[in-house]
């Protein structure tokens, strides 16, 4: 998790300091979750465009990344209510991108485990990210996604236990 | 830890490490969310298609409309004309007589007439040359679907020929003699 720093509620300056320290954890979760690197970047602007309509009653009573991560995720299952939607206007975008060097987003996207993660539900990809990535302990991933301890460690076994059956094939 | 929990961190760093180096893109103004982007994204989108083409529903019933009343595009060329014809009217009464309803009854009969001619001449009518049937000679011609017989089978005796100047012609047989029946006892 970002090492703590105080940050004040309401303040323009505070907020886009958050957006640098934070964007590419966020984006990382969000790469897990949702279906490609554009959707990824889309819903991480989305959330910070929530999290700024609310910055002012934030409460720093919980980790301010927590509380990022947990706007994310809302979004990440928003977006995959509406993929269908969505279809049309990722493929344009999709051809108009220029070839480059290899993309680490690309190499993401690739990538096995990420590719079975995008398959679990939601919260339970979100719940391994944030325990196997960032380094949350329980106790945060149940303030980040707002149900129980035992919750998560219920979420995280038949996460764990799916992808196994999935990368062993 | 499990192998599967070493597995998952292992990958997941080797594969969202590198992102680190990915530039920040500048942050989407939540201003930037404004009216024209609610209308052209997600539900805003079919709200705003239903409402466009309501409006261009009901434009297009008030032209038809119009049209079919005073068999003009513009819907203030018949009520002026009406609004004349009205004062004409008025003016004509010598002293001491009322009632305007045969004078100005008069003029919407001619102007009826003349629409229903313009628009046959135009083909806009019920002209029977046209694919209709051939059944309905009513010349409905300023389209105002009031004749409830049209796309109807006629009923006996119903001409269905077009409309035409000639004299109809005369039925050479001759009439039939009276049945007489007689009575039952």
């Amino acid at each position: 998790m970002e090492p703590e720093q105080h940050y004040e509620a309401g303040s323009e300056a505070d907020f886009e300091r958050l957006y640098r320290n934070t964007y590419r954890r966020i984006f990382g979760t969000l790469i897990t979750l949702v279906r490609d690197r554009a959707t990824a970047e889309d819903c991480a602007q989305e959330t910070f465009e929530r999290a700024y309509r609310n910055w002012a009653s934030w409460r720093p009573d919980a980790p301010v990344e927590a509380w990022l991560h947990r706007i994310a995720i809302n979004v990440a299952i928003s977006d995959r209510r509406h993929q269908g939607l969505r279809q049309a206007g990722e493929m344009v975008r999709r051809l108009g991108r220029p070839a480059g060097g290899p993309d680490p987003a690309l190499v993401a996207e690739r990538s096995d485990l990420i590719a079975a993660m995008k398959k679990l539900p939601t919260k339970q990809a979100a719940a391994l990210v944030l325990r196997h990535y960032h380094g949350y302990t329980n106790r945060e991933i149940a303030s980040a996604l707002g149900v129980p301890e035992q919750t998560v460690a219920s979420r995280l076994a038949t996460a764990r236990k799916h992808l196994q059956a999935v990368l062993s094939r | 830890m499990s192998d599967i929990e070493s597995e998952l961190e292992f990958e997941l760093h080797r594969v969202l490490d590198p992102m680190a180096a990915l530039p920040i893109p500048t942050r989407r103004m939540a201003q930037s969310r404004g009216p024209v982007r609610a209308l052209m994204g997600g539900a805003g989108a079919a709200l705003t298609l239903k409402l466009l083409t309501g409006v261009a529903v009901a434009a297009a019933a008030v032209t038809v409309a119009g049209v079919a009343t005073t068999g003009s595009l513009n819907p203030a060329n018949w009520g002026q004309q009406v609004t004349t014809q009205v004062a004409n009217c008025k003016a004509q009464l010598a002293d001491g007589q009322h009632g305007i309803g045969d004078c100005v009854s008069g003029f919407a009969s001619q102007h009826g007439a003349a629409v229903a001619s313009d628009a046959r001449h135009h083909g806009n009518g019920n002209d029977a040359t046209k694919d209709n049937g051939g059944q309905n000679s009513n010349g409905n011609a300023n389209g105002h679907g009031k004749d409830k017989a049209k796309d109807q089978p006629p009923t006996k005796g119903q001409s269905t020929a077009p409309p035409t100047v000639d004299p109809e012609p005369v039925d050479q047989v001759p009439p039939h003699p009276p049945v007489h029946i007689p009575p039952q006892p």
